[in-house]
Formats: C-alpha cells, structure tokens, sequence
C-alpha cells in the first residue's frame, strides 16, 4: 500500500537549501527575468519556488540536483505569474508583430540585461521569446512547452522557428554595428 | 541524384533533436552527409544558435537574495523546533510538565502496542529538564501535534495516494523533532515521537487491513488529543502561576 513511499523519507536539509540558493539563485533569477522582464516578478517566482519546494520536500527524488529541481519550479512559477498578470498572453496571433508593450519595469530589466542576447530578445513576441527561453536557454522538450503553455506542439514550433529567425537576424545585426 | 529540399525550419528542429518524425531525421542527415551547400548552411545555423546560448546569469540584489534565504529559515522554523541549544537555558520549570504530558501518552502508546500485538516500544521515565510553555519547542510540537491530529481526522475522506502523502508528511514531520528533541537531549521526547511514526508505519504497512489501519488512526488520534490537552492545561497552570 504506502510502505513505498515511506522508504524515501530523506528529505533536503535546511541547510542544502541555502547553499542552493548562495550558489544557485543567479541562475533562477535570471531565468525567471527573461521570462517576466520585470524584477519585482522575477523574485516573487523565485520566492514562491523556494516556498513550494519546501513544502513539497518530500517529493523530491534524491537522485536529482536540488538546485536544479528548485530552478524548473521556479520557470514554472514565472509562468504562471505571467499568466496571472497578463490573461492570454499566449494565445495565438495572427499579426507576427514584436513586442511594443514596454512599461517602465521592462525598460528597467532592459538596463539590466545588457549582453546581445537580451537585447535580440526584444525583437520577439511573449510566445516567441518564451518558447525560445524554454527551448534553447532551458533544454524543455517542445510537447512540456505546449503543455505547460497550454498551446499546441505546432505552434510552439512556429512560435520558436520564428523567434530563432529573427534573433539569427538581430544577431547579425548587433555583430555588425559592433565592427563598426 | 537530384537533392532532396531541406527547409531552414527543419535543420532548426534537427539542431534541437526534437519535433522531428524519425524518418525525417534520417532524411535531413542523408542530405547532410552528401549536399555540401546544405551541410555548410547547417554549420552556420549551428554557430548562430551556439551564440544564442551564451546568456549571462543575472546577479540579483544582495537584499533580494536575502529575502530568500529568510523564506527558507521563516519556512523550517514554522515547521521544526529551532536548532541552536540557547534556547533551552531559559525554559522555565514548565517544559517539565510538557515532557510529563509526553511521557504519559509515550506510556499509553507502548501499552497500546502490547495489546496490539506489535513490538513495544521501549519507554521509560527520564530526567526532566527546565522548560517552558512559551519555549519554540513546545510550541512547535503543539503545532505539529495538532496538524498530524487535524490529518488523522481527515483520513478517511482522502485518496490512497493522498493518505500515503499525509503519513509521509506526519513522518518527516515527527523525525525533525525526533531529531530536535535528540540534540536537546530530550531522549524521552524523542522516544514517544518515535513510538507515532511505528504507529504510522503500521497504519501504512501493506499487511495491515483496512479494519485494523482505521483502528490504530483512531487510537492514535486518541493519544495526540491527550497530548493535546495535556499540553493545554499545563499552558493554563503556568498562566496561573505568572
């Protein structure tokens, strides 16, 4: 019956989570930034991940990384913030249009995303720049991004053919300015 | 042989290793292996992805990272009696009557244990030390008390996996303050929480029926109630008292 689950009752220390979180929150907060563009959401994500992943503790496999266990669930808590903030953000689009939304929060995470990639990124739509973060930044599976986005496998292909074009192009074109 | 058509989108996914029907895989690598145009426009697609993975980590604020490290430490807190010893210096005479409360159930468990069959649990009577009601330890104890009761109560609505969840919980739950108790030396503590998780162990065994499962719940539930109010009453005497 339940005696299986009792067998793994070894569960990841207080301490190993601080050392998670000195070695490891950059990694977290700088994915959970590419996904939100907004700092303020951004640690919310992280926060609510460590707070899930103690409490859920027990769940963990012991065979895998703690660090890397936190990190997944706190993209999925950047997700969800996303989708709370902002109903339908990734419902399919007819016009493939770049993002002309930037509030002040987002012009603030530009400043602080100063390498090419980030800039490039801005060329991209919600989905095309989440698909991409999660494809090519996060090594998902393409059927764990359309299910997580609730979208289907075809659009999340389209959505990250597209992104990869245009940052192929912006690119191209930063090297360039940068010879220059 | 003329050369079979190859789609920028399609190298793309055979980069990625994914979104590809097998046989198109198998295609495209045919392809690569005798069209030199093709291979080299991969080539150039690889680099250019490879650059695109050159993100740098972002270093969050000092303070934001603070804040995290206080989730964790406000988190296990709630959830554990506190590690460091000090705390037990200034315990009044009171945590005497919270070790009492728990020797009486520990006690009651390994009679319960006898007439059940099972093998008792060695309990016996230790040395008191000073504490007090308004210690962290006692207080967190009540709390974990009073939550593995609320779960005990709740049992029968819930799914097996759901129930192996909450025994689970309570489990890891009672070995930190096993555990606290332990560093504390308060082996007597540490003994009756022990005594709860064989109780647990049998109400989650696989041989252990469905009848005789919901018995030892209730009997348990029955033995975290006294604690319970053990625990209570002795709030009010040192209420009193002050």
């Amino acid at each position: 019956m339940m005696v299986a689950v009792i067998k793994s009752v070894s569960l990841p220390t207080r301490a190993e989570f601080h050392a998670a979180i000195s070695t490891r929150s950059d990694r977290w907060y700088s994915a959970c930034l590419r996904i939100t563009r907004n700092r303020e959401l951004a640690e919310d994500a992280v926060q609510e991940a460590l707070l899930s992943a103690w409490s859920k503790r027990h769940q963990f496999n012991e065979s895998a990384r703690l660090d890397t266990w936190i990190h997944r669930i706190a993209i999925n808590a950047a997700l969800q913030i996303l989708r709370k903030n902002r109903p339908g953000i990734f419902e399919p689009l007819e016009v493939d249009t770049a993002v002309s939304d930037e509030t002040p929060e987002i012009n603030q995470h530009n400043r602080e995303l100063e390498d090419q990639l980030d800039v490039a990124l801005r060329a991209l739509t919600e989905t095309e720049r989440v698909c991409f973060i999660l494809k090519h930044l996060e090594q998902w599976r393409l059927k764990e991004i359309a299910t997580d986005l609730n979208i289907n496998v075809g659009m999340v292909k389209q959505a990250l053919f597209r992104g990869v074009r245009k940052l192929r192009l912006q690119m191209a074109d930063l090297q360039v300015n940068n010879d220059d | 042989m003329t050369k079979k058509q190859i789609s920028d989108e399609q190298l793309t996914f055979y980069y990625y290793n994914d979104g590809l029907r097998a046989a198109e895989r198998q295609e495209i690598a045919n392809a690569l292996a005798v069209d030199n145009d093709l291979a080299f426009q991969y080539q150039r697609l690889c680099l250019e992805l490879e650059l695109l993975s050159n993100a740098k980590d972002i270093q969050p604020p000092s303070d934001m990272v603070e804040r995290w490290h206080d989730t964790i430490r406000r988190s296990a807190e709630k959830a554990v009696a506190p590690e460091q010893k000090t705390g037990f210096h200034t315990w009044s005479f009171f945590w005497g009557f919270a070790v009492t409360a728990a020797l009486a159930v520990g006690i009651g468990i390994g009679a319960f244990l006898s007439t059940e069959k099972f093998e008792q649990v060695p309990i016996q009577s230790t040395s008191v030390n000073n504490g007090g009601e308004n210690s962290p330890f006692v207080r967190s104890l009540r709390i974990h008390l009073r939550d593995s009761e609320e779960s005990l109560a709740a049992f029968a609505a819930h799914s097996p996996s759901t129930k192996a969840d909450l025994i689970v919980n309570i489990i890891e739950q009672n070995r930190l303050f096993e555990k606290a108790a332990e560093r504390n030396d308060e082996h007597s503590v540490a003994r009756v929480l022990r005594a709860f998780e064989l109780v647990l162990i049998r109400i989650a065994a696989e041989d252990t029926s469905a009848e005789d499962a919901e018995e030892l719940r209730e009997k348990l539930l029955f033995e975290l109630n006294i604690m319970l109010t053990k625990l209570s009453q002795n709030t009010s005497k040192e209420q009193q008292t002050i």
